[in-house]
């Protein structure tokens, strides 16, 4: 049995008392022990995605409308709110796009990682302490005495991230959700913050999911990938085979984008035309008013998911076409 | 809620304009038979203890409630944002300007305007500049922390650097951008302005006795508040609901201001 | 801590100054002879000759501003003209009486302003919500004196529960039952000022839930109403310390209407009287009093505000 198991899941945006859908049911699963990254350009609807997994979209204005997320064989969806916050920042985790303001500035980084210990687990707060500085020292930061008494104000930008994950490991999480954890960060700070995910990843044997609108963070880290496109899983596929072999059009052109600076390139690629509006009303494949391949058929039916292997698949009419 | 507001300050400016031409009795005709009459006909206020007429008296208030709101404003507007622009944009000058402000505000603005009213005569204009004196020390501050902010921009060293004079920048590109918030602060004065000048009639120290104003007309009666508490009832609730509305309008134009300003205008 | 504590008290001393002149020349300002004035209607031509050589009117105007700046730092403002003792002794007199209501004031300003508000911000759009905030914007419309007479209609005179006006020392016969005289007058002068702290911690509550750590702290599985107080409020008491300041400004200018209402023997009742009485020297003596509280005050509100926001260095 999967670790996680999102199936159908479909949210919406109450704008005005009407629910404007913007993920339109997607599936997907984690492994434990693996790696699932999600990648697409913002406003996929692929943050959305991982903040109903971690159950933070209450209060707001963002409904889930149907489908189910299933974790360690629970579904999150109708579990009691006690006990799903019982699980919320133990068993699964998440560290956000923004180190700078995701941290509050008032409390020292030390309490703040022992105010998750002493949530989930029944310890003195001297122990908590000494825990904190223990999850510091993993996380690689120097001096983990000093700095647990620090102000996050005090830390730089790579600093604050790693003090997230120290907080987001504080319960041995099975699952860390990472919702574009190196996007704000210097391109350095960035692989050295993967890199370290990727080390923390084999000495605990948790799972992570990885949200990003970046292909190249993804095929660094990933075992898996699911590519988002309008509300969407468009594609889905092993990282080796994703990266061999790319069937959907979209996938194609994101990849094209990405400036490779080991190689000349005569023109950078970008993907012609705009991504429909939330919630627009569009006939057909979501791509098609953007694809360079469209045919009649295109703009008329959705298409489903294609294997085009046992483990790859596109929702493409002509997957595989036209390989570069 | 703020529309609400709106309308009836509306019809506080409608009365006050039109106050001669629809008050049923004059608002200075004593009337001893008729002392502290109850609300009713042709009494619809009552009148108070020297059978003057509430009602037609509530409607000449409306008149005082205008030029003192008014009054206030454009005097704390015009002097505290002219010194508070000034004071940023040539930043010397401001220095010393605004320390000037520092200390009128070292005086809790009550005191500031008893202090102020003890040196003048009990008027309509003194009133009312002295209420303005004391916004502006707070319109000069929040103008100089804007202008301030706006200095920073880019659209300014754009400005300079197509060779503008200081009163084109002044005047013609950064003034424009602290209308909105003028208008916010405008309309929180207007309030403020409308309670201070109520407190100051009722400690005596505000317009002279014989005006008909809302603020006089409590103060006068407090007095009988026992025997006719309706004295009270109907100026009272005529200041509140105008100070209500222009909070709420004021509050209103708050939310819908540009989010870099927001938080330099402390309304209610 | 305490070097920057000094540094904002020296800073104080030009403000001080300024204002002590402002409240010098004050009496300056008025037309006719200080000495006359200072006098009262009372005095004769020959009274009036002996005081202005005695205040050294004669001498240079600066020269008499020192002399008398000299005095009031040794807590010696003068003679009260309308009760003949030192000023000092006057204000004293009217200190317990403001004080104890500014403290009452205060309990009742901090156990239905802070509850309120953090209920409407948790609350937020619902009808709990627009009752707390619409309510707290009704009564800071109310005019102070305005409310002081209802509540003595209501409470005292129809309902007799309180008494309506005065207020004995608690060192008189009734002791600390005599704070029911202060009773009325506090929650008049707390429902505007309360009013202002309800919706402060609502706005800025609101504020900072839309931050993002607070998201975090819920990933954290938190329970709501901890997120809500340790992290929202804690952090929204920032902006509201930020705005104590205003607050204590309106909390005096309000005290000087109420203490009138109430006929309470206090400093703000007593500014009201002398400047009725042209009573100069206590005038100046109270507001440079008032000033100086004022001012102390605002550095505690300063110093309040670095101690909440550890991102303010004391330097």
């Amino acid at each position: 049995m999967a670790l996680l198991e999102v199936k159908d899941l479909a949210i919406a945006v109450a704008v005005g008392g009407q629910l404007v859908p913007v993920v339109h049911g997607v599936s997907f699963t984690v492994e434990a022990g693996k790696t699932l990254g999600i990648v697409g350009e913002s406003g996929c609807g692929k943050s959305l995605t991982s903040l109903a997994i971690m159950g933070l979209l209450e209060g707001s204005q963002v409904r889930i409308t149907s489908g189910s997320i299933l974790f360690d064989g629970q579904d999150m969806l109708t579990l009691p709110a006690e006990r799903r916050r019982a699980i919320m920042g133990a068993d699964m985790a998440m560290i956000f796009q923004e180190p700078m303001t995701s941290l509050n500035p008032v409390y020292r980084v030390g309490e703040q990682i022992a105010e998750s210990i002493l949530q989930h687990r029944k310890v003195s707060k001297a122990q908590a302490r000494e825990r904190a500085i223990e999850l510091l020292r993993l996380v690689r930061i120097p001096d983990p005495e000093g700095r647990v008494d620090s102000f996050p104000h005090q830390l730089s930008g790579g600093m604050r991230q790693r003090v997230m994950i120290a907080m987001a490991l504080a319960c041995d999480p099975k699952l860390l959700i990472a919702d574009e954890p190196t996007t704000a960060l210097d391109v350095t700070v960035q692989a050295r913050i993967l890199d370290l995910l990727k080390e923390l990843q084999d000495e605990t044997g948790m799972a992570i999911m990885l949200i990003s609108h970046d292909l190249g963070v993804i095929a660094e880290t990933c075992d898996d990938v699911a590519v988002m496109y309008w509300g969407k899983i468009i594609e889905t596929a092993p990282a080796d085979e994703l990266f061999s072999t790319m069937a959907h059009p979209y996938t194609r052109g994101l990849m094209a984008s990405i400036p490779v600076s080991d190689r000349e390139v005569e023109r950078l690629e970008a993907i012609p035309s705009r991504v429909p509006m939330l919630g627009e009303k569009l006939d057909g494949c979501a791509f098609h008013p953007r694809c360079g391949r469209a045919r009649p058929i295109c703009s008329d039916i959705d298409p489903v998911a294609i294997a085009v292997s046992p483990s790859h698949f596109a929702r493409c009419h002509f997957p595989g076409e036209d390989q570069a | 809620m703020a529309t609400i507001g709106l309308i009836w300050l509306c019809l506080v400016l409608f009365a006050a304009v039109a106050a001669p031409l629809i008050v049923p009795f004059d608002p200075l005709d004593i009337d001893p038979v008729n002392r502290l009459a109850e609300p009713g006909w042709p009494h619809l206020f009552g009148t108070d203890h020297y059978g003057r007429d509430t009602f037609s008296r509530s409607l000449y208030g409306a008149r005082m409630t205008m030029f003192i709101g008014v009054g206030s404003v454009v005097f704390a507007l015009a002097t505290g944002g002219l010194i508070g622009m000034l004071s940023a944009y040539f930043i010397r000058l401001g220095n010393f300007l605004m320390r000037g402000i520092d200390v009128l505000m070292a005086f809790p603005a009550l005191l500031l305007a008893l202090v102020l009213m003890t040196l003048l005569e009990r008027s309509v204009t003194n009133t009312i500049i002295v209420i303005g004196i004391v916004y502006a020390t707070t319109t000069a501050r929040i103008l100089f922390g804007m202008t301030l902010k706006l200095k920073r921009e880019v659209f300014i060293d754009a400005a300079i650097c197509s060779g503008a004079g200081h009163s084109s920048i002044l005047f013609r590109h950064i003034l424009p951008n602290l209308i909105s918030p003028l208008l916010v602060q405008a309309s929180f004065i207007f309030a403020f302005a409308q309670l201070q000048a109520a407190a100051l009639d009722f400690l005596g120290l505000g317009l002279p006795p014989e005006v008909p104003s809302w603020g006089n007309m409590l103060s006068e009666s407090r007095i009988y508040v026992t025997r006719a508490p309706w004295l009270l009832i109907f100026p009272g609730l005529l200041i509140i609901l105008s100070v209500f509305s222009m909070n709420m309008v004021g509050d209103a134009m708050r939310d819908s201001m540009d989010p870099r300003f927001k938080d330099d205008i402390a309304g209610v | 801590m305490l070097a920057y504590t000094f540094k904002r008290l020296l800073a104080l001393v030009p403000t001080l100054l300024a204002a002590s002149v402002l409240v010098f020349l004050f009496v300056h300002l008025i037309p006719g002879d200080p000495a006359a004035i200072l006098l009262g209607d009372s005095a004769t031509p020959e009274d009036v000759a002996r005081l202005s050589r005695e205040m050294g009117l004669d001498r240079p105007i600066y020269v008499q501003y020192f002399i008398w700046l000299g005095n009031a730092l040794q807590g010696d403002f003068g003679t009260s003209v309308f009760f003949r003792t030192p000023v000092m002794e006057v204000i004293a007199g009217g200190a317990e009486t403001s004080i104890l209501l500014a403290l009452l004031t205060m309990v009742w300003i901090i156990l239905l302003g802070i509850p309120i508000g953090v209920l409407s911000a948790t609350r937020h759009g619902t009808w709990v919500d627009q009752l707390a905030s619409g309510g707290a914007m009704l009564f800071a419309s109310v005019p102070t004196f305005w409310l002081g007479l209802y509540l003595i209609l209501i409470f005292a005179v129809w309902l007799g529960w309180f008494p309506s006006s005065g207020f004995p020392s608690i060192h008189d016969e009734g002791g600390l039952l005599n704070l029911r005289y202060l009773l009325l007058p506090s929650m008049t002068l707390a429902a505007p000022n309360a009013a202002l702290i309800i919706r402060l911690v609502r706005a800025s509550m609101l504020d900072v839930q839309r931050e993002d750590h607070v998201r975090t702290a819920r990933a954290k599985g938190l329970h709501p109403a901890r997120v809500a107080i340790k992290h929202v409020f804690r952090n929204a008491l920032i902006s509201v310390a930020a705005a104590f300041g205003f607050t204590f400004a309106a909390l005096i200018s309000e005290a000087v209407v109420t203490e009138t209402v109430f006929s309470l023997p206090g400093v703000g009742r007593l500014v009201v009287q002398s400047i009725l009485r042209r009573d100069y020297p206590v005038i100046q003596g109270v507001i440079l009093v008032i000033v100086c509280l004022y001012m102390v005050i605002n550095l505690i509100v300063d110093l309040a505000y670095a101690w909440l926001d550890p991102r303010v260095s004391l330097k």
